[in-house]
């Protein structure tokens, strides 16, 4: 409004009345687009905004969804990669959590046990031996004497650990595999790792085994 | 047009305005009261940042409840308030005859006020719900949602009952303000305060309560204003009105997605915040129709009331352009955590909303009490300290934040550093802050002056009629 | 528009859609999600929280502690969260399964505190105690968690080494006793499968 006279801030006056604003407001949504030609670029531009705004919300929701995964929290992860199949538990490292809740009572942080009551697993026969026998005097457990480098052990029996019946730890496969896999390269061992497949195959034969005695195992490959 | 009736229908001042001139000055005046407690909360907020002990041992006063009560104050206590009173009286205008069942009104205002009042005792004393945006303990808000029920009554009655059965631009902001904000609110009170949902998604909730009570109640409320005052001041209809409805829309499907745009690189699955990132740069094109729609207002012709709703767009369409950059993640790792994002949120809140409504009040008053405002210098006074507060107050804050998010990018830089080097700008932003605090303290007093006035020295104001709206050809 | 009923629905839907896809969408996949049993350790992570712990958390909640300190860490190649000593990895939602009352914050005047309880600084209850009663840097000093009080009989355990009027002590009160059980008690050093960095595989395999 061009109004030559100035305003007053303390009564500012209406350039228009109710009724005709909404009347005219009301004539421009009837109007068709010939009515005034120079007015048609304008809606071309805001259609070309939206689309190319509509583009590149699908394009972003596309890259940086994570598939609309719960468990996807960086939006960079590719579909599926963001479970824990890409980064193994080292079993070294597992194994060794675990020797130090349980078998450590017994066998010692140095792995040497105590002379006369628990056997030393430090340059073992058993341990660096069969892992045949290994993996089934863990999975059972063994009782009775038992010869260790030469010295007679007899006074404790070793638990059981495996998920069979009579068992006090419930250990999972795959737990057993990387204890065993620390204890057969730690406190200077150096054997093949054992794993979980292997003890899996044993568990899966003989499901049901009470404990095992030291002729048994020698029996056995 | 012919403006020629038997009732009159153009005059510019009716009984449209007489009827709700008590209930609306009611809600106005309770409005500033609660701005101007709540800037001198924000006051004393910011003062604590850069000297902690500052009232450090007074329980109530400790900085997490400040925080809380100067936001409960603006958002409950002046927001709702002002921007209920502009939209009722709006929306009564529009619809052609006077409001009904005002009582509703008032005594919603009277328990939603006590409520306000109860709340921030109770946040001083320790019961605040503690989430972004809904502070207020969980016994005042089963209140609080009735009496906001209450009060819009004549809102929606004056919808319903309109004489022209088309809704002009106004009325689709208003009439979406008013009800949508209690579905929200009810959502956000079962899912956060009586049958809490757990971990996270508390966060998502309240991430969505507080993005949808901005973009669906309080943006609309000062959009409604907007457009309702800017071609009735002007006196030139919206140029590009077609377009309204889908900038309108936009912002109604799109404003309440952005929720997680403050949980970027936060423990919620990626694909809430890559939504609602997409979501702010979306709503740009709300934005950009909205800048279109009313340019009119940067044309002010020495108008107060379009000064005012001039700069508040400024704010807004700032905002949304600020909300979209820090919607990236890239831009996000710096901004977020900082002073940066709390200048976003004053930028829409003190920016935005305020001054819009500053506006809207300086033109609905003196129609309500049928004179003019007593103090043309107290009108001065007012804009050029709501101007120079908010600039330093916002400026001041991101300049802040800017360096606090380069620190804490950078390992090395200690917390004690990064208030060493913040410390002068938070100092700025106070003294912004203090000038705002004065300046709405003028525009109380005019508030109350004008009521005063009105009963004690009545001096009947001359509304000229109006003249009618030409048909925008550009 | 001139339907005001279309209007009302259309206003409805809008609202129905953006709760339904964010709220109900994410309620969908995270409201289930339950601790984390680990067979090898044999426990279910996160832990829970000791009784004296939660209450801890509401005091942390009621003095809006979440004004200034953020707990979320977020994942180490975004922001300088592990480079600070905040955390090995980023938070994700099962950490928070077992709280009452999530305290994520969004700003960090303060630094971060989601893995206060692992941090160097946590171990020592007393002297987070005492870290409490004096202002540190930012940090306000929380006197009102403290009570000045008469030395009945033998001097408390509990007692900071502050100056006091003699026959007099200065002790925490229960609140402050929660508040630092409850730090004590962050924790997010455990690592579940959806923390892990992703693809790692190629990087890894170079390393070695």
């Amino acid at each position: 409004m061009s109004d030559p006279h100035p305003i007053d801030p303390r009564l500012e006056q209406a350039g228009a009345s109710d009724e005709s604003l909404l009347a005219a407001h009301e004539q421009m949504l009837g109007r068709k687009p010939e009515d005034d030609a120079h007015y048609r670029k304008l809606p071309l531009v805001l259609l070309f905004v939206f689309s190319g705004l509509i583009f590149y919300a699908g394009t972003y929701l596309n890259h940086f969804s994570g598939r609309y995964d719960g468990a996807t929290f960086n939006e960079n992860g590719a579909p599926g990669q963001a479970g824990g199949a890409t980064a193994p538990v080292d079993p070294l490292v597992q194994g060794k959590k675990n020797y130090d809740q349980v078998c450590i009572t017994c066998h010692q942080a140095t792995g040497l046990g105590i002379p006369g009551v628990y056997p030393p697993l430090a340059g073992s026969e058993w341990v660096l031996g069969s892992e045949e026998r290994l993996v089934r005097i863990v999975l059972h457990g063994l009782k009775g004497p038992v010869k260790v480098k030469g010295v007679e052990y007899g006074a404790a029996a070793m638990p059981v650990f495996g998920k069979v019946a009579g068992s006090g730890y419930n250990w999972s496969d795959e737990k057993i595999a990387s204890v065993l896999t620390y204890v057969r390269q730690s406190f200077g061992n150096s054997a093949s790792a054992i794993t979980p497949a292997q003890v899996s195959a044993i568990h899966a034969k003989e499901a049901d085994r009470k404990e095992w005695t030291q002729d048994e195992l020698l029996r056995l490959p | 047009m012919t403006t020629a009736s038997s009732a009159a229908p153009s005059a510019e001042v009716t009984a449209i305005d007489a009827s709700a001139r008590c209930p609306l000055l009611l809600l106005l005046g309770a409005a500033l009261l609660w701005l101007v407690v709540s800037g001198a909360l924000a006051l004393l907020n910011l003062l604590q940042l850069s000297t902690p002990s500052l009232a450090a041992d007074c329980a109530v006063m400790t900085f997490g409840r400040t925080a809380a009560m100067q936001q409960t104050a603006f958002l409950y206590g002046w927001a709702a308030n002002a921007g209920l009173a502009v939209v009722l009286w709006l929306l009564g205008r529009l619809g052609g005859s006077p409001l009904r069942s005002l009582n509703w009104t008032v005594a919603g205002a009277l328990f939603w006020n006590l409520s306000v009042a109860l709340s921030l005792v109770g946040i001083g004393t320790g019961d605040g719900a503690s989430h972004a945006w809904l502070h207020l303990p969980a016994y005042v808000q089963p209140l609080m949602l009735v009496a906001y029920a209450a009060m819009v009554v004549p809102g929606v009655l004056a919808w319903t009952g309109r004489r022209q059965p088309m809704m002009f631009a106004a009325q689709w902001y208003a009439v979406a303000a008013l009800v949508l904000f209690p579905w929200i609110f009810s959502g956000a009170q079962l899912m956060l305060s009586f049958a809490p949902e757990r971990g996270v998604l508390q966060a998502l909730v309240a991430g969505w309560f507080g993005q949808g009570a901005w973009s669906l109640w309080l943006a609309p409320l000062a959009l409604a204003a907007a457009y309702y005052l800017v071609p009735k001041v002007g006196g030139r209809a919206i140029p590009s009105y077609d377009f309204a409805i889908l900038s309108f829309w936009t912002l109604i499907f799109v404003g309440s997605w952005t929720g997680g745009r403050h949980l970027i690189g936060g423990p919620v699955p990626a694909w809430t915040i890559t939504v609602a990132g997409v979501a702010c740069v979306l709503l740009l094109f709300h934005y950009i129709v909205v800048g279109i729609n009313l340019r009119g207002a940067f044309a002010c012709g020495g108008s107060t009331v379009l000064r005012f709703i001039a700069l508040g767009l400024g704010a807004y369409l700032l905002g949304g352009l600020g909300d979209a950059l820090t919607a990236f993640r890239g831009v996000a790792v710096v901004t977020q955590f900082t002073h940066l994002a709390t200048a976003q949120s004053q930028l829409a809140l003190t920016g935005a909303f305020s001054l819009t409504i500053f506006g809207a009040i300086y033109f609905m008053v003196p129609r309500l009490t049928g004179q003019a405002w007593p103090s043309g210098s107290l009108i001065r006074g007012h804009f050029f300290a709501a101007l120079l507060g908010t600039l330093i107050l916002i400026g001041a804050l991101a300049v802040a934040g800017w360096i606090q998010g380069q620190d804490l990018n950078n390992a090395t830089v200690s917390f004690a550093a990064i208030a060493a080097h913040t410390q002068p700008w938070l100092l700025i932003a106070a003294a912004g802050q203090a000038v705002l605090v004065v300046g709405n303290g003028l525009l109380l007093v005019h508030l109350v002056r004008a009521i005063a006035c009105r009963w004690l020295k009545p001096a009947p104001a001359i509304f000229p009629e109006a003249p009618t709206m030409e048909v925008s050809r550009s | 528009m001139k339907n005001s009923l279309t209007f009302f629905l259309g206003l409805f839907f809008a609202l129905v859609l953006s709760w339904a896809g964010i709220v109900f969408g994410a309620h969908a996949q995270l409201s289930r999600l339950a601790p984390y049993f680990d067979e090898n350790e044999g426990k279910a992570f996160p832990e829970r929280m000791p009784g004296i712990a939660a209450r801890g958390q509401l005091v942390y909640q009621d003095l809006g502690c979440a004004a200034c300190h953020t707990q979320q860490v977020r994942r180490p190649d975004f922001g300088s969260d592990k480079a600070r000593g905040w955390g090995e990895r980023q938070s994700v939602a099962r950490d928070y399964v077992s709280q009452s009352n999530v305290q994520l914050g969004s700003s960090r005047i303060g630094p971060d505190l989601a893995n206060f309880g692992a941090r160097p600084a946590a171990v020592d209850a007393q002297r987070l105690t005492r870290y409490l009663y004096d202002q540190h840097g930012g940090m306000p000093s929380y006197r009102f968690l403290f009570e000045t009080r008469k030395i009945t009989g033998e001097r408390s355990a509990q007692a900071l080494p502050v100056t006091v009027p003699a026959g007099r002590e200065v002790v925490p009160t229960p609140r402050a006793e929660a508040l630092v059980a409850y730090l004590q008690s962050l924790s997010n050093v455990y690592e579940y499968p959806e923390a892990r960095p992703v693809a790692p595989v190629e990087s890894k395999e170079a390393a070695k």
